[in-house]
């Protein structure tokens, strides 16, 4: 049986990694060493190809650690998992020696249509119990272990037996995956839905947190948040970041940035930020582990 | 979330736009229970930002692959992009080959739209080719490769291909301002990606284009000449030596990289003796 996720989260640095973009590649690979803990990629854009792209990611994986993070598993659609897909996939992540692999929680694809968005899905029992055995399945396949992250979802569909929350709860408590917290889904989820973000997150099953994200978002003429990965990280985000990490402990931390790519030195300046908050939070908990452990 | 509602999800954002009088029939059509049609029409403004974010993803994605294409065709693309949604839709993982599935299903709809220009499917095919050829597959591990040898098929690199168009459209500028007219001449290049990972481009005649599609498909460069001169009514011997200087330059630019190992070469076809006589003759 392949560990848990958990079990393998020391295989990347706690430090602050960065997702890496094609606009900034060569400058990766060329220039000189980038204080960034790991670079985090999409199988998809390097599986089933040749060329400059899966050589170049092979360079990268030279210099530094690399995690990957895919877009289109579907693990909540109603047909499974595509299996020529997650073979490839398999071989992928193992070409990249990837300490896990993670996906989104969500709807990829439909009756054989790839919807290359991330669709919500409908937080039930059965949604969990089908999830959980789906998670675990894709890790002995993969050899390695795997996480979800809590996506951003703009609608909810029927029935809405539970909270995202309990979904979380029921769905961890029955695999051994790993949770990859996106700080600012839980921030833009919050502020479309109306609910408050740090009691949510607090409820989430934190233990299992083996990987955080961390991105900007945009906001529509219509108030709403759109998580586009296309603007820095609102200050606000930073907050429940902290307030999220004081939870966890230490954990791998990502910057993500998917649209609007500034220049690396701005990435590199946003990553520092991350850092800081990262240290922060967890000198926090640090002392506070220390002061539970003195009073007991 | 049921089957039903994730049918009719999929038809929301990839159907037609809908106000609410259309959604009641969707919701009729995939049965959906009362909760969902309530839910959907409760969150139906939530549900159509879906319709933006997937449109946005595939059309940046498009951009990217064929810009001249969407930029000369305007909204006749934008209409046809529509369809293939609605019919079709992607099937593709991978972004980069959604450009290739559109192509394919919107090629028999501009052949027989007089408002689509006659030359249209050559430019976006032309245009995609660059993704594609840049992302074929790399070689397979070395093989021991031979000297040149007629009886033998070749080895070129993986990422190689021959295309052929009706119209110039490889002449054309690469400006997406551009809108000068393609000349309507039958057109075959030779694509290739190079040791730099850059995609090359030569132009063919069409004795060399047959040639190097026999030889592409492994038959051995013997019967790929004779049938290659054969069609163009020349004899194998009088073309021999331009042949020669093409494959030397194929080589040296590192697209071909030597004759095929035995097991490609088992597949060339075999030659009668008249054949061979003809291509033994003096120039």
């Amino acid at each position: 049986m392949t560990p848990s996720a958990t079990a393998a989260r020391r295989s990347l640095p706690n430090g602050v990694g960065l997702g890496l973009r094609w606009e900034f590649l060569e400058e990766v690979l060329d220039g000189p060493p980038l204080d960034v803990a790991f670079f985090e990629v999409s199988p998809e854009n390097y599986m089933r190809r040749g060329g400059y792209y899966p050589a170049a990611l092979e360079r990268v994986g030279q210099r530094y650690p690399l995690v990957t993070h895919g877009l289109t598993l579907s693990i909540g659609g109603q047909a499974p998992p595509d299996t020529e897909y997650v073979n490839e996939l398999k071989d992928e992540v193992a070409r990249l020696a990837s300490p896990w692999h993670s996906d989104h929680l969500a709807v990829t694809s439909s009756a054989g249509r790839a919807l290359h968005e991330l669709f919500p899905l409908g937080f039930t029992h059965d949604t969990a119990r089908r999830v959980a055995d789906r998670l675990d399945a894709l890790a002995d396949t993969l050899g390695r272990p795997v996480a979800v992250e809590n996506i951003t979802y703009y609608a909810r569909p029927a029935p809405r037996e539970l909270t995202e929350e309990e979904f979380l709860a029921e769905l961890f408590a029955r695999t051994r995956a790993g949770l990859l917290l996106d700080v600012n889904n839980v921030f833009v989820n919050a502020k479309n839905h109306g609910f408050d973000a740090r009691a949510a997150l607090a409820a989430f099953p934190l233990e299992r947190v083996v990987e955080v994200h961390v991105a900007g978002h945009t906001r529509l003429a219509s108030g709403l948040l759109l998580d586009t990965h296309g603007a820095p990280i609102a200050p606000e985000v930073l907050e429940l970041l902290g307030y999220a990490l004081e939870r966890t402990g230490p954990v791998p931390v990502l910057l993500e940035r998917d649209n609007d790519v500034p220049p690396l030195a701005t990435l590199c300046a946003e990553v520092r930020a991350v850092r800081a908050v990262c240290e922060r939070a967890w000198q926090a908990e640090s002392a506070t582990q220390e002061s539970h452990a003195r009073s007991a | 979330m049921h089957a039903a509602l994730e049918r009719a999800l999929v038809e929301l954002v990839h159907g037609p736009p809908l106000g609410p009088a259309e959604l009641a029939k969707l919701a009729e059509r995939h049965a959906l229970d009362a909760e969902s049609r309530a839910g959907l029409a409760a969150e139906l403004e939530q549900w159509l930002v879906y319709r933006t974010l997937v449109r946005n993803t595939l059309k940046n994605a498009l951009a990217l692959a064929i810009p001249r294409t969407l930029a000369r065709l305007g909204a006749l693309f934008d209409e046809s992009f529509e369809r293939f949604l609605a019919e079709r839709g992607p099937r593709t993982h991978y972004l980069r080959d959604v450009t290739s599935e559109l192509l394919d299903f919107v090629a028999p709809l501009w052949r027989a739209d007089a408002r689509v220009p006659p030359w249209s499917l050559d430019l976006a095919r032309h245009e995609a080719l660059e993704i594609v050829v840049a992302s074929l597959a790399d070689p397979p591990a070395a093989h021991e490769l031979g000297a040149l040898d007629v009886e033998r098929g070749l080895r070129f690199v993986e990422a190689a291909r021959v295309v052929r168009y009706d119209y110039a459209v490889h002449r054309l500028p690469d400006s997406t301002a551009d809108r000068s007219t393609p000349a309507r001449e039958p057109t075959a290049l030779f694509v290739y990606r190079d040791g730099e990972h850059d995609v090359r481009y030569l132009e063919l005649t069409p004795l060399a284009a047959d040639l190097l599609e026999q030889l592409l498909a492994g038959v051995s460069l013997k019967t790929a000449l004779v049938e290659a001169a054969a069609r163009h009514a020349e004899e194998p011997a009088r073309v021999l030596p331009s042949v020669a200087e093409l494959l030397a330059d194929l080589a040296a630019r590192g697209a071909l990289l030597g004759a095929a190992p035995d097991a490609l070469a088992s597949r060339a076809t075999k030659l009668d003796d008249a054949a061979i006589g003809r291509e033994k003759g003096p120039p």
